[in-house]
């Protein structure tokens, strides 16, 4: 199906392309422009020196088209903001095409990016009063990664527990269960609406552009789940003409490194396709994207198919006026391979743990998880300084599991009404006010029939005094379960930015909160062998979050980027074994904890002297304590390095990328404590691209040393796999 | 989607500025590869003995007989002083304990105790079904206890004492299953 509607667009542009011949003395330019990354560049104008009137301008696959230019030599200018102009000279063959592929270098200036989910708003990076990462669509397309957690989990201070995101240590490992960061898909809260955790599989990372990580407390603005941190995944803005884009996954799986781990003869693989059209006019726009993958995985009982669609569509009625409606659908069918066997519970060949293989009462666990999204939204810039948006969403989830058999179905539909004025000079003043509501609900074997409101208001305010700007806000959360039970939460958080010549400091302070989430009050179940009940009295856990930072140019190859955070949570919501009243050992998800996080943030980008090579640092230090128990907080490690270097030659480009994450100190949930052999993670991730006009072919090599390890019990993390992407963008 | 950027001036000179070498760099890569050659999991072979840095008890059940269908899982776990109520049945340690593997002829455990002495080591077979306080004298049975080695009809006591206890071997036997209510009658 795929493969045929590939060759349909393919029929379509060679209808659709112009007709050649319409100026029979004239010559036209035409060609690629990319970075030193290999990655496409828009919005680059190019001119023909002597040739006036006559201006290309690159669009987001970096295409340009010049002419027509009169026959013979000219001098072609290549010019974007941030970037060094380039020239070039050629010769225009007389009613014929020439092409000129182009590759810009980095301008010696510190580039400030805008980032618009710190504020709510849009703002300058170093506007904003607490850290945010980001992962541009350069470094997507560099990574040669297929999913969004595989393209956030390299962002600095970033970690993903067998696929529980952490922020600075924010959420541990509860199983996927109530993620203290708030998943955005283009501003759009994105949570479960039953357990609270994140569908990461639920955006296709083709439609991605970039994604915002902002850490710490958000709640000011974003309300419940946004205690840790939140990321914000801004999809790609659909083009105006007809464009196309197809990728192209196949590659493998590394077979354990020792042979008395071996669980299978022949060698694991794993493939998709991606294939998205895009038509953009200046009144209407709108994209298509399908696609499909599949692994055999890289351990026993490990396949999955994944399907999905993607769609988005935009109307602009008038110059500062947009409505976008966009929407994706995923299904996701998986083996579940986890915990590994220990001795005794399969074919062990006398081996204490078997992490390849499965244990042999875990044979036949599998899971079918669908999800979807939809989301309208309506923008109105009415002036340079008012502008509004209004929108609606509907998110669903629905799993159903074999061996144990459960499911659930769950519903979240948001509404959102907000405005942001800038009165005054500039950018000297701005001021961001909000309503926004929700309906949770959850129908399940597991967690029962519920229904949860929400209706939140909030509203923060900055000023420039001087060189100084401050910030303050609040938000106000009430919510109602199944009709009754009413609470509220205020949240607020206060901020200054100050420029100074030792780089630009930011502080802030801020209160997080989480509500529990339906799954975590209304659980009843059986683990361990033990029963799960529920605890319908859960409270919010709240946090205090204290940030200190500096964002500092490098002279003019790099910046540095460090923090100092301070975190004290209280009533946090943590798995916690009890006894009844008979002394029946059970679990149950408490108000227990209260935990202080604290550390250091540094992220370094440079491009050192070597011409093509740019380099990138990011190190997370960590002291997580639980108070209640005065012990080291589970599932926090305490050093997280990620180095990062790439070079480019020409079309060529070859990078790497090196992950250490600390023996994680204490962990909970498992089976067998004793038994549990935890080491340091040390992956090195080894890439290379080649560019040649509209086609791109990477090379992955994730793991390249395989090197064995896990983060969470009994749960192998993956292999090396070997991938080979082929993108082909039109 | 905003995309501007906003151009800054070239930054002062600071002394952390200065440009890295090529040496540096190739260093830089060279240690990360370091790093990373160092060793991941690896092949262990079953232990015999507690695990370095392990505070309990550790050893081998033996099986005699073949394992009942209705079989949940078996545990061994150990009480600090013999239950003497049904209502003292859940003192026992560790609070969650490991079920045993069954597929071989014996098996190590491992059970995680705090410092203490404990007079009952006892393996504990599971029905299928929903454990409750309701339930508990039909679901759970002694299948085999730790004995002392002078007299193999009492308990044996086993002392944990900041390490981990070796060689509490005992014998486990499926077809000698004594129920709860065998020690806190009646029987239904």
């Amino acid at each position: 199906m795929t493969r045929a509607a590939g060759w349909a667009a393919l029929a379509l542009v060679c209808l659709l392309a112009p007709i050649p011949g319409a100026a029979q003395s004239t010559g036209v330019v035409s060609g690629t422009v990319t970075d030193t990354s290999g990655a496409p560049i828009a919005h680059v104008r190019v001119s023909a020196a002597g040739a006036a009137g006559v201006v290309g301008v690159s669009d987001v696959a970096g295409r340009y088209r010049l002419g027509p230019l009169a026959p013979g030599r000219v001098v072609l200018r290549f010019e974007r903001l941030a970037y060094r102009a380039a020239l070039d000279s050629v010769t225009v063959p007389a009613a014929d095409s020439l092409e000129l592929n182009v590759t810009l270098h980095a301008g010696r200036f510190a580039l400030v990016p805008v980032v618009v989910t710190a504020a709510k708003r849009s703002q300058l990076l170093d506007q904003a009063v607490t850290s945010v990462a980001l992962v541009t669509d350069s470094d997507l397309a560099r990574r040669a990664v297929n999913t969004v957690d595989e393209a956030v989990n390299k962002a600095p201070g970033v970690l993903f527990l067998n696929g529980q995101v952490n922020i600075r240590g924010s959420s541990g490992f509860v199983e996927g269960v109530g993620s203290r960061v708030l998943l955005l898909v283009d501003g759009v809260p994105a949570n479960e609406g039953d357990r609270g955790g994140i569908d990461w599989d639920m955006v296709p990372l083709d439609v991605a552009e970039r994604v915002e990580v902002v850490k710490g407390a958000g709640s000011s603005l974003y309300g419940s789940a946004a205690l840790g941190g939140i990321i914000n995944v801004l999809t790609r803005d659909i083009p105006v003409g007809l464009h196309g884009r197809a990728r192209a996954t196949g590659g493998a799986y590394a077979n354990p490194p020792n042979d008395l781990w071996r669980f299978r003869e022949s060698t694991g693989g794993l493939g998709g396709l991606d294939v998205t059209g895009s038509y953009g006019s200046d009144l209407v726009r709108g994209s298509l994207t399908l696609g499909g993958r599949h692994s055999d995985g890289y351990r026993e009982q490990d396949r999955s198919d994944q399907w999905e669609v993607a769609g988005k569509t935009a109307w602009i009625p008038a110059p500062g006026t947009r409505v976008t409606g966009s929407g994706s659908w995923t299904s996701h069918q998986y083996q579940v391979s986890s915990p590994w066997c220990e001795h005794g519970r399969c074919n062990d060949r006398g081996l204490a743990f078997q992490p390849f293989r499965i244990d042999v009462n875990d044979t036949g666990a599998y899971t079918r998880s669908d999800k979807g999204y939809l989301t309208a939204i309506v923008e109105r810039s009415a002036s340079a300084r008012f502008a509004w948006q209004a929108r609606g969403s509907w998110l669903r989830t629905h799993f159903t599991s074999v061996h144990p058999t459960a499911g659930a179905v769950a519903n979240r539909l948001g509404t959102e009404l907000r405005a942001t004025a800038r009165p005054g000079e500039g950018d000297a003043r701005a001021l961001t006010l909000g309503v926004e509501g929700a309906r949770s609900d959850v129908t399940s074997d597991l967690f029962g029939s519920h229904a949860q409101h929400e209706l939140a208001a909030y509203g923060e305010g900055e000023a420039r005094t001087g060189p100084a700007r401050l910030s303050a806000g609040a938000r106000l959360d009430a919510r109602a379960l199944d009709g009754a039970g009413f609470d509220a939460v205020l949240s607020p958080r206060v901020g200054v930015v100050l420029p100074t010549a030792a780089g630009t400091w930011r502080l802030s302070a801020g209160r997080g909160f989480r509500a529990p989430s339906l799954a975590e009050r209304f659980v009843s179940t059986t683990a361990f062998g033990l029963r799960v009940i529920p605890n319908p009295g859960l409270q919010s856990e709240t946090a205090w979050a204290f940030e200190l930072g500096d964002a500092t140019p490098l002279g003019s190859w790099g910046r540095l980027d460090a923090a100092l955070f301070w975190t004290e949570a209280r009533r946090l919501i943590e798995p916690t074994f009890s006894t009844d009243s008979f002394g029946v050992p059970r679990i149950q998800f408490q108000n227990v904890a209260r935990a202080r996080l604290r550390g250091l943030d540094l992220s370094l980008a440079a491009a050192p002297a070597i011409p093509g090579l740019t380099t990138t640092l990011g190190y997370t230090f960590l002291d997580a304590r639980d108070l209640a128990s005065d012990s080291v907080l589970a599932f926090r490690p305490k050093h997280l390095v990620t180095l990062g270097a790439d070079y480019a030659w020409r079309a060529l480009t070859v990078g790497a990328d090196f992950r250490y994450v600390s023996r994680i100190e204490r962990i909970i949930l498992a089976t067998n404590w004793a038994n549990d052999p935890r080491v340091a993670t040390q992956a090195l991730d080894l890439r290379a691209g080649w560019r040649r006009g509209p086609l791109l072919a990477r090379l992955l090599v994730a793991n390249a040393l395989n090197y064995i390890y896990n983060l969470t019990p009994g749960t192998l993390e993956p292999v090396r796999t070997v991938s080979v992407i082929l993108t082909w963008t039109y | 989607m905003e995309t501007a950027v906003k151009l800054t001036a070239p930054a002062r000179g600071l002394i952390i500025a200065r440009m890295p070498s090529r040496v540096s760099c190739v260093a830089l890569v060279a240690g990360a590869a370091a790093l990373a050659c160092n060793d991941g999991l690896r092949p262990t072979p079953q232990a015999t003995t507690c695990p370095a840095g392990f505070r309990g008890i550790c050893g081998t059940v033996t099986f005699r007989g073949a394992v009942p269908d209705s079989t949940q899982a078996v545990f061994v776990v150990a009480f600090a002083t013999f239950p003497r109520s049904l209502s003292e049945l859940f003192t026992f340690q560790p609070r969650v304990p490991t079920p045993l593997p069954l597929g071989g002829a014996s098996a190590l455990y491992t059970d995680t105790l705090p410092d203490g002495r404990y007079e009952w080591v006892v393996a504990v077979w599971e029905k299928q079904g929903v454990l409750t306080p309701q339930t508990a004298p039909t679901l759970l049975a002694e299948a085999g206890f730790f004995r002392d080695s002078s007299d193999t009809t009492k308990r044996g006591v086993v002392v944990v004492n900041g390490t981990g206890t070796d060689h509490v071997d005992f014998v486990i036997d499926f077809t000698n299953r004594h129920p709860v209510c065998t020690y806190f009658p009646p029987c239904p």
